[in-house]
Order: structure tokens, then C-alpha cells, then sequence
């Protein structure tokens, strides 16, 4: 019952705000229309445009490194973390696709997520049921109840959500000032400059890429876009489509923290990060690219949408697809992960999704393959 | 495989499972056998009921040597069928009166293949294609007339799969002039099929709007983009799943009116357990 009250007021907080968005600012619509055809180059050439990004992120100073799966990713990112450092995590579902926070806290560090709905599923140890705001099938009054139990808040239910708010940030403030290392994802991966860029309303991934001494950014490869320009973009795409614009923050990271202040000679670190590191992963990635129907998946954005309008979603409690992903993009994507193929098959082709689609995926359709690879392999 | 399960009873008995295809024709009694251009049913209006009850045989269909002791039992129930093919002698009547002219292919009739294709059982799916190509064609048939928004669905994607160059038509393609035989306010459950991938939304509403029948919209609950499937598409790979969002979905639409109409007989099987008052297109219209 309380996954039908969160997912209703959901709904109705965010659909007709998405609307209205679009219809405030038809720019967008090209936006997005330019963006599918910019990241549709990529896809058609990716391990081409893998060696260009990780060349240019070198130029800038950064480290760039390509896996294949997660345990090279692991290993990359514990070599750089080491043990018993404090880790500071801006939401990123590639990261929880890899399993790096356990990993992490396996090595001995103490490593916290520092976006709201992400730090929810790390105190209650569930998976994420929204691809946006992993946290969605939680009521204020579970919030308060989670807070409580967890971590001793002096929270009840009959807290205000401002109320749970300044406490979580409370808490995590310590963390941003004593961490040793920021980890974020990206929303984009600018191929031509090796920057990464990241769109965001709370301001715990500002502080994640700049406070720390060394911020590590893991992004698949599909987040590779040809220009800085086209990485902008979908920063503005994705926070149009998932109900918040403009974005509060849209941060922009060309390798390590800089000035030249003193006689122009350019000298690094400066005030931010030291070190910056740049994770592309593979893991089933390229291989989807080279097949024209799964391809089309490679294009998700990430901005949540379409599980919004998707009546499967909506009656399975959030749990439809292999976390972190869900709803009709994680239908698509447990399969191009894991080759499981069993949440293509609850797909009853109500076709909201590619309506609502902004990078115009055929979502059914590629679930219909799905379905029929699944089948043959059955 | 279900996939496989379900190809060989086309095989044998030209439907998904084990039928007495008299059931498939009984609604027809003047329409001329054969003709350039048919009606096809594919026995979608005349079976919608009995697609609960087949759902709960699939987990042990491929268990059993044969199922053809179930088609000499399972039955819609007399009411249920006398009102499918009411539904279907007033799309009939309503083609007439638009001065289409057809013909019908009664027990001869072949199945669609429609559920091969929606549960992604695309090489069956395929190979059906074919022998319904050319059944038709050997009967002579040039253009096709669908009534229910599933068979328009896999015919018009047969030329993804195979050569076919018969024309398609629906029949709310047909219909310019019909009035309402209802003083009653209505929501539309629109099909999935004909809403989002067939192009066909504006067709029915267009239809309703001139016939004066009198509709209520929500932007949340009756928009392209919002309005939810019946549940059905899911039911043979998981029954409960569809019964909840039959359930939603009524609920949804009863909030805006008790009266439903539907354009689907597969809509109109499943949401009919929680809507009490629903109705197909062709019920409220002559």
C-alpha cells in the first residue's frame, strides 16, 4: 500500500511538471533531437571514440583508464583509494552496477552516499526502485523511521521533510570536509576535450568533485558524446526530462584543480582536487553496440521517465528489472548486463515509454527482441 | 516453449489451443464465404473470455501429451458469446451502411499469430506469416478488414517478416458516419495498439465525437502517453500480474465515469471484472 501512495504522488508531482517544462521551453525538443543523433555517432564507432576520450582526458592532466567488467574496476578504484580513508559517493548507478561501495567498505574505508535518495538505500540496504530518485517507494513517515533506527536522529513521524532533510545534511557535512576521496559518475563524457559533466539540484555532487582530494568519475562508455557541447546538452536534456529545470548545478570536470595566479605559470593541484581519475566501463556495453536493435538501449539518458508511464512499473513495487536499473530502461538493460531477459517478458507493449522517450528509443521493440533472444537461448 | 506449444496447436487446430472453430464462425449467417475483400476476425472477439481460463493451463500444457480433450470442453460461457457476436454483427452492419462491401471465410478462417509475435516468438511467428500469406492468397483475397486492434497489429507487421502485399484495413478506418444509441457519459480506455503504434486514436475518437456520445478526458488517466494497457498482453506469462493492473486501471477509469468504452475485446475481457458498466465501441453506436 505504500508503494501505491509514494509512486501516485510521484506521478503526480512529475508528470504534468515534465509537461510544462517542455512547453515553457520547446529548445529543449532540438536539444534532445540533436543529442540522439550526436550519441548515435558514438555508438556506431565507440571503441574509436574510447581511445579519443581517454587520450584527452590524459592531455588534461587526468588519469583515464577502460574495463571491461567490474572486477577491473574494482581493483582500479581500490588501488586509488587504498584502506581506512573516508569516501564520499555522488550518485552514480555505474558505481552500483560495479558494486564498488561494498568493495570499498570491504577494503576497511568508510564510505557514505551522499545524494538523499541514494544514502536512504545504503541505511535500509534495499535496492534502488527509481532510476532518478532511488529512493521513491519510501513515505516520509519510513524515512523518519529509517533515520531513527539507523543512525539515533532524534526524528519522528511526525517530522517535516525539511526537517529530515537538515539532519541528513547535517550529518554529511562532516563527511564532504574529512574525505579523502569523491566518487561520482558522469552525464556526459565530452570525447574532443576529456571532460565529464554532471547535473544536479542538491549540491552533494558539486561537493563531492571539489572538496575531496581526488575525485574518481565511472561512467559507461555509452556516455560518451563527440563535443563538450553535446555533453551540456544532455545535461540540460536529462534534468528537463526528469522534472527539474533548470538544474540547480551542471558541473563541468577537466582533470585536476588548477591556477596560474602566480606569474601564469600553471601549477596544479589549486583549490579543488589533486587527482582525477576517469573509469569507463565496458561490461556488455560495446558488444550491445554492435547490434542495431540493442544499440538503441545505449542511448538512455537516465532521466526516469518512462517508468512513470509505464503501467508495469507501476503495479510491480518498483522491483522490475536487475538493480540498479528498473522500469522499462531496466528491462532493456538487465538484459544488456546480465543477459537476463526475464524482465523483457513481463513487457505488455502499452508503449507510454516510447511516447515519453526523449531519446526516441522503441523501447517495446527492443523488449520484443529481447523477448525472442530470451526465447531462442530458452 | 510455450512458443513451440502454441505453434503446433496452430498446427493442428488452427488457434492457439485446442477450439471448436464453429464457435469462431457462429455469428455469421448472410455475409457471402470468400471475396476479394473479407472481414477477418481472427476469433479475437469470439475467445477474449476464454483467456483466463487457457492462462491457467499453460504451466502444465507442456506436461501433457495432448490438449485437445480441453477443446472439447472449455466453452465461452453462452452469455459471453452471444454478446461477442452481437459486437460483431454491429461492426457489420455499420460497415454496410458505409457501403463496404466484403465477404467471410467462416470456419476457413486462419489465426493471426498474433500472440507468437507479442510474446517475441518471432521465427513462429514468421513461419505463420507464411502459411497465412498464402492461404489468402489462394483464396483470392486482395485487402482485409480487421476489427480488433491485436490481429491489425501482426498483419500489418507481416512485411517485416515475409513478402506480403495484401491490403489492411481496420475497420474504424471505414466508419464516417455513425450515431450513439446512449444518453450516457463515457471514459475511453484506449487500446495500446491502436493508440501508440497503429496510429488509430484519432480514428475512434473522431468516430465517438460526430456519433455525440459524450466523453470525459483526463490528462492523467486518458492521455497518449498516460493512459495504461488492460493487463492483458501479460497474462499467459503471468496471470496475477495481469489481474493487478486490470485492477488499476479500472479503478483509474471508474474515478472519472462508472461507463467504459473499449475498442478491444481483449480490453473488454479484462477490465469487464472490475468495471461494471463497459461497453465496446460497437455496442453504442449504429
Amino acid at each position: 500500500m505504500s508503494w501505491d501512495i509514494a509512486i501516485q504522488r510521484t506521478i503526480n508531482n512529475n508528470v504534468p511538471r515534465v509537461y510544462k517544462i517542455l512547453k515553457e521551453h520547446p529548445y529543449i525538443l532540438d536539444l534532445a533531437k540533436s543529442l540522439r543523433e550526436a550519441k548515435m555517432k558514438v555508438l556506431s564507432n565507440l571503441e574509436e571514440y574510447i581511445e579519443q576520450t581517454l587520450e584527452s582526458v590524459k592531455r588534461t592532466g587526468g588519469n583515464a583508464y577502460f574495463v571491461k567488467d567490474a572486477n577491473e574496476a574494482k581493483e582500479i578504484v581500490g588501488k586509488i583509494v587504498g584502506k581506512g580513508k573516508t569516501v564520499v559517493m555522488g550518485k552514480s548507478m555505474v558505481a552500483y552496477e560495479l558494486g564498488i561501495r561494498k568493495y570499498l567498505k570491504s577494503l576497511g574505508n568508510e564510505v557514505w552516499e551522499t545524494d538523499l535518495g541514494e544514502f536512504l538505500i545504503q541505511l535500509s540496504d534495499e535496492p534502488p526502485s527509481h532510476i532518478i530518485a532511488p529512493a521513491i517507494h519510501m513515505t516520509k513517515e519510513s524515512v523518519a523511521k529509517l533515520l531513527k533506527e539507523k543512525l539515533g536522529f532524534d526524528v519522528s513521524e511526525n517530522s517535516t521533510h525539511e526537517e529530515l532533510v537538515r539532519k541528513v545534511r547535517e550529518f554529511l557535512r562532516n563527511k564532504f570536509l574529512s574525505a579523502d576521496v569523491g566518487i561520482t559518475g558522469a552525464n556526459a563524457v565530452a570525447a574532443d576535450v576529456g571532460s565529464i559533466v554532471l547535473v544536479e539540484n542538491e549540491g552533494n555532487i558539486r561537493m563531492s568533485t571539489v572538496v575531496p582530494p581526488i575525485h574518481i568519475a565511472i561512467a559507461g562508455v555509452e556516455k560518451i558524446v563527440p563535443t563538450l557541447q553535446d555533453a551540456m546538452n544532455e545535461a540540460l536534456v536529462q534534468a528537463a526530462y526528469a522534472g527539474l529545470y533548470p538544474p540547480t548545478y551542471v558541473n563541468v570536470t577537466s582533470g585536476p584543480s588548477s591556477t596560474g595566479d602566480i606569474e601564469m605559470k600553471r601549477v596544479s593541484p589549486a583549490h579543488g582536487p589533486k587527482e582525477f581519475h576517469l573509469i569507463l566501463v565496458d561490461n556488455g556495453r560495446i558488444k550491445a553496440s554492435k547490434d542495431e536493435i540493442l544499440r538503441e538501449a545505449l542511448l538512455c539518458i537516465r532521466c526516469g521517465r518512462c517508468h512513470l508511464h509505464c503501467p508495469i512499473y507501476r503495479v510491480l513495487d518498483g522491483s522490475w528489472g536487475d538493480p540498479p536499473y528498473s522500469g522499462p530502461m531496466g528491462a532493456m538493460w538487465s538484459y544488456i548486463l546480465n543477459k537476463d531477459s526475464k524482465p523483457a517478458m513481463y513487457c505488455t507493449h502499452s508503449g507510454n515509454c516510447k511516447e515519453v522517450c526523449p531519446m526516441k528509443i522503441n523501447i517495446p521493440k527492443v523488449l520484443e527482441y529481447i523477448k525472442y533472444l530470451g526465447n531462442k537461448s530458452a | 516453449m510455450l512458443g513451440k506449444l502454441i505453434y503446433e496447436n496452430l498446427q493442428k487446430y488452427g488457434f492457439p489451443y485446442p477450439l471448436d472453430k464453429k464457435i469462431c464462425s457462429g455469428w455469421a449467417k448472410d455475409i457471402p464465404k470468400n471475396g476479394p475483400t473479407i472481414i477477418y476476425t481472427s476469433c479475437m472477439h469470439q475467445t477474449a473470455s476464454l483467456s483466463d481460463v487457457y492462462s491457467r493451463f499453460i504451466p502444465y500444457a507442456e506436461k501433457l501429451s495432448s490438449l485437445s480433450f480441453l477443446g472439447k470442453f472449455i466453452k465461452p460461457k453462452k452469455e459471453e458469446l452471444d454478446r461477442a457476436y452481437l459486437v460483431l454483427n454491429k461492426i457489420a452492419n455499420l460497415l454496410k451502411k458505409n457501403g463496404i462491401e466484403f465477404g467471410y471465410l467462416y470456419e476457413d478462417e486462419p489465426y493471426s499469430g498474433a500472440i507468437l509475435l507479442e510474446l517475441g516468438y518471432l521465427d513462429e511467428f514468421k513461419s505463420h506469416a507464411k502459411q497465412v500469406y498464402e492461404f489468402f492468397k489462394n483464396r483470392g483475397v486482395k485487402k482485409i478488414i480487421t476489427v480488433d486492434p491485436h490481429t491489425h497489429n501482426a498483419l500489418t507487421r507481416y512485411s517485416e517478416f515475409i513478402q506480403f502485399d495484401i491490403e489492411v484495413v481496420n475497420y474504424l478506418e471505414l466508419i464516417k458516419d455513425a450515431k450513439g444509441v446512449t444518453n450516457d457519459t463515457f471514459v475511453i480506455h484506449d487500446s495500446c495498439l491502436y493508440s501508440r503504434f497503429l496510429g488509430l486514436r484519432d480514428s475512434y475518437r473522431n468516430i465517438i465525437n460526430k456519433s455525440g456520445i459524450k466523453i470525459v478526458e483526463d490528462e492523467l488517466v486518458t492521455g497518449k502517453d498516460t493512459s495504461y494497457c488492460c493487463g492483458s498482453p501479460i497474462k499467459p506469462i503471468n496471470p496475477e500480474l495481469s489481474e493487478k493492473i486490470a485492477k488499476a486501471r479500472a479503478e483509474q477509469l471508474t474515478r472519472l465515469s462508472k461507463n467504459v468504452l473499449v475498442v478491444c475485446p481483449m480490453c473488454y475481457a479484462n477490465l469487464s471484472k472490475y468495471a461494471e458498466n463497459i461497453k465496446d465501441l460497437a455496442e453504442v453506436i449504429e
